[in-house]
């Protein structure tokens, strides 16, 4: 059972914001950044980009730990933390992981 | 023939054709056209799929879907009777502000 905190809870949120404004932030994107456009348009979009929410940027999502919820010391392949990547390995629980021995 | 030779106008209905066969985008300015934004991938579905799926079980999610069972919260009767005594000590939450004159906001100290 994943250990779900409310740090863990708040990454969900932001995950399910920017899924749900993806496509219209591109949009706005789009146009914000497109030096054809007139000036006055570009700033418009750029006007719109900002009433977006915090939790709808993608840099606002960080990638936790599956099973504790922690932040730091991630192994990204895996989704776990230092000390659960550890243990799984440890208890051959990652396929094609072990403890290195030379 | 160098290419010092060549007209600069050669050069660039080179690049046009160039760009017609292999259709890329003909942008000998190098203006920035924001294509990258509708190119790139949507990120949120991977990103939704990156927590495995939980469901959690609380008591007041329980009391809601099934009111006829009559589940008492044991901690929630416990904090109304702490607060009520609290309330009778006139320890309770202060009373909102109603204008902005009443809150105490206006009255602090920066």
């Amino acid at each position: 059972m994943p250990n779900v905190n409310c740090r863990v809870l708040r990454d969900i949120k932001a995950r399910k914001g920017v899924q749900q404004n993806e496509l219209l932030r591109r949009a706005y994107l789009y146009v914000a950044r497109d030096q054809r456009q007139p000036a006055q348009v570009r700033h418009q979009a750029q006007l719109q980009l900002n009433t977006f929410g915090k939790y709808t940027r993608p840099t606002t999502v960080k990638n936790r730990c599956t099973e504790t919820g922690r932040g730091r010391g991630i192994m990204s392949e895996f989704g776990l933390c230092r000390t659960v990547f550890r243990a799984k390995a440890r208890n051959h629980e990652l396929p094609g992981v072990h403890k290195a021995s030379w | 023939m160098t290419m010092a030779n060549i007209a600069p106008s050669a050069l660039a209905a080179l690049t046009r054709v160039r760009c017609q066969i292999f259709q890329t985008a003909y942008n000998p300015a190098s203006i920035r056209t924001g294509a990258k934004y509708l190119r790139k991938r949507l990120r949120g579905p991977s990103m939704m799929k990156y927590y495995p799926p939980y469901e959690q079980l609380s008591l007041a999610k329980l009391m809601k879907q099934y009111p006829e069972w009559d589940v008492v919260d044991e901690d929630e009767q416990i904090r109304l009777r702490d607060l009520d005594q609290r309330k009778k000590r006139g320890k309770g939450a202060p009373k909102k502000a109603k204008s902005m004159e009443d809150s105490r906001r206006s009255k602090r100290k920066r």
